[in-house]
């Protein structure tokens, strides 16, 4: 073992260092190894990050061919319709169901109609992708804790810029699983379905572009919020995980027991508070809900009422609560 | 202006109402130097702020010239730390990637970074071990590897805090062998900050001895050794009972300590020595005043705090 031998060490100092060139690169750089060395370190060593994505290209693979195969059918059968509305009816749903396990499990698309079939191919994913959001990223804060690395890293960095590499990490791994794979599926629509004006279905990928930025934003909150609060993986992880999951199922649930219909998605369901949001996002207004048997239907873009700053004020809430937990952790507890 | 590479003015850190550091001033010159005291005497307290970890709760502090509240960054830069927590870092990542990435945090370029990485695991000695991951390693590796993240981006001030804690007496001598070397070789100013005494006097000369969140005592190893001479040793043959004796009956306070009979100094000691033996037809074989060993110096600042309370 090296550190048995002194005679190795000597031998060894005398290459010395090369010179330091003295060249010290910005605190944006810094910030950014954090996220870089997290991600190209989870990339290595996560088997399951390797397997979600290939199994995401296929899907969409998969999604692909029903979509073109049916593309003529679907024109003739109703000659109004457009390649640029199969595209974003398509797309819109496959976008929303990634929050949403209620959606898939039932079988229901987000309110585009499932004419396409859509709903069944990307649905496992969604499971998926919280899963292994979950397996991975519970550990970006925890870990430190568990490691005793936070004092290394504070040692060179601001605790924001810490924090700021932690949801920088965390964003690249949404990017990746989440963002990149639906704009790829975007273009591969695009080329594939032909016949249509780029810039009139520029809004749908600008919406799925939002969108899935959106979700990455609130789970990176959400998972470093639990990750901050124990040194330990697996209780972060299955915390978030089950708050997450329980979130998406008690309000079906309930209506179900008391034999309501679920129709769209409900404000109650954190997650679907991203799905709602959506609906701000590409201008369309209209919300109907069935909550426990009782239908309501909210217009968010009527200038009356403040629904729609509901939305975004809830979605805010969990999004600035899971930050300021993070941000408390890490300044206060951590640094104690 | 002050070469001293630290100074602190009136530096204060409570957590809350527990007492941290109190009042703490201090100028830390160049080379090595020896943070001294007790576990809680604040050592790891005054580092942390010094690093930014923590913020003070009142008094300020320049580290080579930076004011740590407003230039902070410039400080970080400048300093490489060995955290006193036995790291477990990122289990499943390799040294070399480790100790890069720690480089790139300090603002090193990825090429520099790595080759810098490699330099400093050769310098600490796993330059062989380094594509290992540091899951695999055994304590003291980890400790090399802590010290090779410190050194990464060339720092100028080392701040070791109880790096050789839980290592056995090989590896105990090796890391204290690279700190000390660290200011030879390097020309890097060194802080160690231990709670063994002679961790302290084997690899800097000068020291501060913390208690309590406050400042003991601060000055060369040399001065604070050799400033009290507390008695005399002597050797002695033939009727050493008897010449032992003579003192006592004297007043005079006797000890045998290490195979030398040790007179504490009082009036006219060196005299009475000399009719005792007389008196007592002994021969003195070695006649000189004991040197203070750090471990003195501590026991004796320590006492003296315990009887002022």
């Amino acid at each position: 073992m090296s550190d048995q031998s002194t005679k190795n060490d000597a031998y060894v100092r005398k290459f010395s260092f090369r010179p330091f060139t003295g060249l010290r690169r910005g605190r944006i750089f810094r910030m950014w190894s954090i996220s870089w060395q997290w991600w190209i370190h989870e990339w290595d060593r996560s088997r399951a990050i390797k397997v979600l994505i290939g199994f995401q290209i296929f899907i969409l693979f998969l999604t692909n061919i029903f979509v073109l195969t049916f593309k003529d059918i679907q024109l003739q059968a109703d000659p109004t319709l457009t390649t640029g509305q199969i595209l974003e009816d398509t797309l819109i749903p496959l976008v929303r169901g990634i929050v949403s396990f209620q959606t898939r499990i039932r079988g229901e698309s987000a309110g585009h109609g499932d004419e396409f079939g859509t709903s069944f191919s990307i649905g496992g994913t969604s499971l998926f992708i919280l899963l292994l959001a979950v397996l991975v990223g519970s550990g970006l804060i925890a870990d430190d804790i568990t490691n005793k690395t936070n004092e290394i890293y504070y040692s060179k960095l601001e605790k924001y810029e810490y924090i700021m590499g932690k949801f920088g990490a965390f964003f690249i791994f949404g990017n990746v699983m989440i963002t990149l794979p639906y704009v790829l599926e975007f273009f591969l629509l695009y080329i594939g379905l032909g016949n249509m004006d780029f810039l009139a279905v520029l809004p749908v990928l600008v919406h799925v572009i939002l969108f899935t930025e959106l979700v990455n934003i609130t789970y990176a909150a959400i998972i470093l919020a639990f990750s901050s609060l124990t040194g330990r993986r697996l209780y972060a992880g299955l915390t978030t995980f089950m708050l997450l999951f329980l979130a998406n199922m008690i309000v079906p649930s309930l209506a179900f027991a008391q034999g309501g219909e679920v129709g769209l998605q409900l404000l109650t369901d954190v997650l679907t508070l991203l799905l709602v949001s959506s609906y701000l996002l590409d201008g369309e207004s209209i919300i109907r809900l069935d909550l426990l048997g009782r239908e309501h239907t909210l217009n968010l873009a009527n200038g009356i009422g403040i629904e729609g700053w509901m939305i975004i004020g809830s979605l805010g809430l969990f999004i600035f609560l899971g930050i300021s937990i993070v941000i408390l952790q890490v300044y206060r507890r951590h640094s104690a | 202006m002050s070469s001293d590479i630290i100074t602190t003015d009136q530096l204060s850190k409570f957590y809350g109402s527990i007492l941290g550091i109190h009042e703490v001033s201090i100028k830390v010159p160049p080379g090595g130097v020896g943070f001294l005291g007790p576990n809680g005497a604040g050592k790891t307290t005054l580092i942390r702020t010094l690093l930014g970890i923590i913020r003070p709760t009142k008094g300020t502090a320049h580290v080579l010239g930076y004011n740590i509240k407003s230039e902070i960054n410039q400080v970080r830069d400048r300093i490489g730390y060995i955290p006193e927590f036995n790291t477990s870092f990122i289990p499943d990542m390799t040294a070399m990637k480790f100790v890069a990435f720690c480089g790139r945090m300090n603002g090193l370029a990825n090429a520099e970074s790595k080759q810098r990485a490699s330099d400093s695991l050769y310098y600490v000695g796993l330059g062989e071990e380094r594509y290992r991951k540091l899951g695999t390693f055994s304590l003291g590796m980890k400790q090399k590897v802590k010290l090779a993240s410190a050194l990464v981006h060339d720092p100028d001030i080392i701040i070791a805090d109880e790096p050789t804690n839980g290592l056995d007496p090989t590896g105990r001598n090796q890391m204290l062998d690279l700190i000390k070397n660290l200011q030879i070789d390097q020309n890097k100013h060194v802080i160690l900050s231990s709670h063994l005494l002679r961790d302290v006097e084997q690899t800097t000369d000068y020291a501060i001895v913390f208690s309590e969140g406050e400042i003991l005592a601060q000055g060369k190893i040399k001065e604070l050794t050799s400033g009290q001479r507390t008695s005399i040793s002597v050797k002695v043959k033939f009727n050493e009972d008897l010449f032992i004796r003579n003192l006592k009956d004297k007043g005079y306070e006797v000890w045998d300590e290490g195979g030398f009979i040790e007179v504490k100094i009082s009036s006219d000691t060196e005299k009475a020595i000399f009719n005792a033996a007389y008196t007592a037809g002994t021969e003195i074989r070695y006649f000189g005043s004991r040197s203070n060993t750090l471990e003195d110096v501590f026991v004796d600042l320590f006492q003296n705090k315990e009887g002022i309370k």
